[in-house]
């Protein structure tokens, strides 16, 4: 026979019952477009924030993309001259 | 007629080609299953997802669903929890190998009183969780929670009390104090 382990724990059932979850209005059929949607537009972490927090790492931001420019400029001088 | 004899003759009514029996089984379990994956993994996009693809699954394998093994309910909550540990297994690979593009986990605030329900049940190992929330919310017996979690009734019965051991520790035992002062 079953015996229920919660008969004898009513203050954790109390509890337990609090926890109500609300349902959101959605359709049985899936949307692939919908879910690419909802994923880009899904909060996500920022991969610059290490280096934003330091003074060396927003220094590096402004950088690179320079040095990245002048480099991309300089290649064709190698290549034609 | 009972609910559950309800839930199982409108799954047979659906093998039998009556579509409309499938809205039926779709409105009774939406709420339960969202319910169940949403207080796993606190996400509500991916408890959205994984209701939907669980009845693109039914409707997939709608005829290897066998009332003389179980019942439609427990048939259900398997789809989905499998659905969902694959998804989470993938998230968790992706989370390692590219961390800044792994969503943020929206919180909402809720009433206090629930977040400390909600997280003391999200401290739980994965497998107590499972455990708790299909015997404590969705009134499955061992025996149908152990089909769906694949392991044998005795391992659900003893990570139920463990389960139950630990939430105590985490929401019982400190208030239990409070409240005899």
């Amino acid at each position: 026979m079953k015996e229920d382990p919660f008969k004898k724990e009513p203050f954790l059932c109390q509890r337990l019952d609090e926890y109500h979850v609300q349902v959101p209005d959605f359709t049985m059929e899936s949307n692939r477009w919908e879910r690419f949607i909802s994923f880009l537009a899904s909060p996500a972490n920022n991969p610059l924030e290490a280096l934003i927090s330091t003074e060396n790492g927003m220094m590096m931001i402004k950088i690179v993309p320079l040095v990245g420019a002048t480099i991309l400029a300089i290649i064709p001088l190698f290549i034609f001259f | 007629m009972t609910l559950s004899n309800y839930e199982d003759e409108l799954m047979r009514a659906y093998q039998n080609g009556e579509e409309e029996a499938l809205e039926k089984l779709y409105l009774l379990f939406q709420k339960p299953l969202y319910a169940f994956v949403f207080r796993y993994s606190r996400d509500e996009q991916l408890s959205i997802e994984i209701v939907q693809d669980t009845f693109v699954k039914l409707q997939q394998n709608k005829h290897r669903f066998d009332p003389s093994r179980g019942r439609i309910k427990s048939y259900l909550f398997q789809i989905a929890y499998r659905l969902m540990v694959n998804r989470l297994n993938r998230r968790k690979k992706w989370r390692t190998l590219l961390p800044f593009l792994f969503p943020a986990m929206k919180e909402e605030m809720p009433h206090i009183e629930r977040i400390t329900v909600r997280e003391a049940i999200a401290k739980l190992p994965d497998m107590q969780r499972a455990v708790i929330l299909l015997y404590y919310y969705h009134d499955l017996s061992y025996e149908e929670i152990a089909e769906i979690l694949s392991v044998p009734e005795g391992t659900v019965k003893s990570r139920l009390h463990r389960a139950i051991k630990n939430l105590k520790k985490e929401l019982g035992g400190e208030d239990i104090e409070r409240g005899s002062l």
